[in-house]
């Protein structure tokens, strides 16, 4: 794959983004492992520039739809609809294929490469003979490396030997180099120190700028609260509602995760106010 | 002092292949006093040289399947029924040897994608898909030819395996080695003037230099021993033996892989974080199936070498085998959980393992003995790869 041609075409993707389009709609989604429904009938939409937060206990479905978004768990039944257009997304090189790129609480690294490898990997840079150009390689990662934190020098340390917050900055600079429309977030401040929760979270303003919707995973209420501008719970597989932000209070939202209570008088939200 | 250090530590050195190296060497320097100076005569040398070969050609593809995190022990049964098949195709059925090696390896495939299919698609855990094929595919070794010897006398053949006829001569030698150092230190300045182009630092040109020259020396070293070793009543001296002639392209090729290609990368990610692997895209099960059949094209070329070596197939070719091919990538610091090893650590595996068996030979160790200590050889390599991991912080 030639991956500059890739580039400019997803920034132009980008450009022409409507911010009044809708980027994402998972309309009526259904999965079960056996016969536990481990998310029913859920129905989700995002918009370009916004952060949606997920929310719900362990087993209450969120991972496993956005795990099914990725492309890592193959749909039972319903729709994706990205950029207005039905999508059948059934492995991972799908999802990444119309720009969506995951960034998962497990991290999803191969331990024993290095952070160069891990950025490209399953994307190589190839020379014209279909090798691997680690030279190329190494000259781009380095650059996005740099961008998202000036002190990462371990370009060819095994990532296992990072500490989490520059394994972080490995997993986030897939989503970055690969110019992510969309982004899945799951967990990205759980294994982080404050100085480098806070990278992530001007990380995410910035993409927010550039037009990036972004589905954040998170039990942290205050990351929740300070990063997203919509939220959606779930529970049992089901969805809750889908509020503003702003408009809920922290106990309304723990009471919609722990009993699945919509909290009285408030107007759920299909797209958060521009 | 403390940036030579530096230098020298973020270097591309392999420290553990340093080790091993120097391992080699000590073991070496004790068999030669012991034996008072046979070991190191070049009709010694010659012969561990051509000895190993076999073992050394699948322990550099044994490397990328336990990577992997799977495990072949069929591939000594399986080299048994693709050497008596060929050679059966060559005495019973009078083909030609190129007939017969097609065919062989076309038998190879089979067998590739039978074990690659129900180990990657079906999910069958390759330990027991080959281990039930280490019983089978003796079993078919046997039914080939019904349990007889079938001999080989095709002079060219004969060749592969070394032996009277199997060097390639002195001037041969001279000229190939003098090529591969010239290789050598050419890609070591293609690699440097790259960087360059991309601004990614490099290391001290005399730094450079002398890990080229390392290599070179070997080479040259090598390729002047093996000129030494003269058979008495022939013209010429014997030169590189074809099967390590063989074993060398083959353990080049399988770096390159390893290090140049989008497979060998996606075999280290699988063994380093299959999850991983999966999400981010590695066509996983496409790969396994790749690595099987890489298997069967090396196997293929052991078997050949195999039965050129003894001048024929017999139903016990490659007996046990499959435990010398996994000591030696083992020996050569291949980790069995996956993830980790080199084409290079198998080569040198191989040798450590060989030479200990002949230096004892040399010293008239009876077998039992030889079994015990080789046994013990092998635990003592994992035994310290568990202690380096743990030194440089690389548990796995």
């Amino acid at each position: 794959m030639n991956t500059e041609t890739h580039n400019a075409e997803a920034a132009a993707k980008r450009a022409k983004a409507d911010p009044n389009k809708c980027l994402v709609e998972l309309r009526n989604i259904k999965k079960a492992f056996g016969g536990v429904h481990a998310v029913d009938d859920v129905s989700l939409n995002l918009y370009p520039g916004e952060v949606v937060a997920v929310l719900g206990h362990n087993g209450a479905g969120k991972s496993t739809l956005m795990k099914m978004l990725a492309g890592a768990y193959p749909i039972d039944s319903g729709d994706v609809v990205i950029n207005g257009e039905k999508t059948h997304i059934r492995t991972p090189a799908d999802a990444q294929a119309v720009g969506i790129e995951s960034i998962y609480q497990t991290l999803a690294l191969a331990d024993n490469l290095d952070s160069v490898a891990n950025l490209f990997l399953g994307r190589e840079l190839l020379t014209k003979w279909n090798t691997l150009d680690d030279h190329r390689m190494d000259a781009a990662g380095r650059k996005v490396f740099q961008r998202l934190n000036k002190n990462f020098k371990n370009y060819h340390t095994p990532v296992r030997r990072l500490s989490g917050g520059q394994r972080q900055v490995v997993a986030i600079s897939r989503a970055i180099y690969f110019n992510a429309q969309i982004l899945i977030m799951d967990e990205p401040t759980a294994a982080l120190g404050p100085e480098e929760t806070a990278m992530v979270a001007k990380l995410i303003e910035q993409l927010k700028a550039e037009g990036v919707g972004i589905f954040l995973i998170s039990h942290d209420m205050h990351d929740v609260f300070a990063l997203s501008d919509r939220l959606a719970v779930m529970k049992n597989g089901k969805l809750v509602g889908t509020y503003a932000t702003k408009d809920v209070t922290e106990d309304e939202v723990l009471g919609m995760i722990i009993l699945g209570k919509k909290p009285d008088g408030k107007q759920q939200t299909e797209r958060s106010a521009r | 002092m403390n940036q030579a250090l530096q230098n020298l530590k973020h270097s591309a050195i392999d420290w553990r292949m340093v080790l091993m190296a120097g391992v080699l060497v000590v073991i070496t320097v004790i068999f030669n006093v012991l034996s008072e100076g046979i070991f190191f005569s070049a009709e010694n040398l010659y012969n561990i040289a051509q000895q190993t070969a076999v073992v050394g050609i699948l322990a550099t593809v044994m490397v990328l399947i336990i990577v992997a995190r799977h495990i072949d022990l069929s591939v000594g049964s399986v080299m048994g029924f693709v050497g008596v098949l060929i050679a059966f195709l060559m005495y019973t059925a009078n083909w030609s040897w190129p007939a017969a090696c097609l065919a062989g390896l076309a038998a190879a495939i089979a067998v590739a994608l039978y074990q690659g299919a129900l180990t990657a698609y079906v999910g069958v855990p390759s330990f027991v898909v080959t281990l039930g094929g280490l019983m089978s595919f003796r079993g078919a070794a046997y039914l080939v030819a019904d349990g007889k010897t079938q001999p080989l006398t095709d002079a060219f053949f004969l060749k592969l395996g070394g032996g009277f006829n199997g060097g390639i001569g002195t001037t041969a030698s001279w000229v190939l080695g003098v090529l591969i150092s010239v290789g050598i230190i050419g890609s070591m300045l293609s690699k440097r003037a790259a960087k360059q182009r991309y601004d990614v630092p490099t290391n001290p040109f005399g730094l450079d230099l002398l890990l080229a020259l390392i290599p070179v020396a070997l080479v040259l070293g090598f390729v002047a021993v093996m000129n030494a070793y003269q058979i008495p009543g022939k013209d010429d001296a014997q030169g590189i033996p074809i099967p390590v002639l063989i074993w060398g392209a083959v353990a080049m090729f399988m770096s390159f892989l390893v290090h140049r290609t989008r497979f060998g990368r996606y075999v280290f990610a699988m063994g380093g974080n299959p999850d991983a692997a999966a999400l981010v895209g590695i066509p996983v099960k496409r790969v396994t199936m790749l690595l099987f059949l890489l298997l069967a094209v090396l196997t293929t070329i052991a078997a050949i070498v195999a039965i050129s070596r003894l001048n024929a197939g017999t139903n016990s070719l490659g007996n046990s085998l499959e435990l010398l091919v996994i000591a030696a990538t083992v020996i050569g610091g291949t980790a069995l959980a996956g993830g980790s090893g080199t084409i290079i650590g198998s080569v040198l595996g191989a040798l450590i393992m060989q030479c200990i068996d002949s230096g004892m030979l040399l010293l008239d160790v009876s077998i039992g003995t030889r079994y015990v200590i080789i046994g013990q050889v092998l635990i003592a390599a994992v035994v310290f790869d568990v202690a380096y991991r743990k030194w440089t912080g690389d548990v796995l």
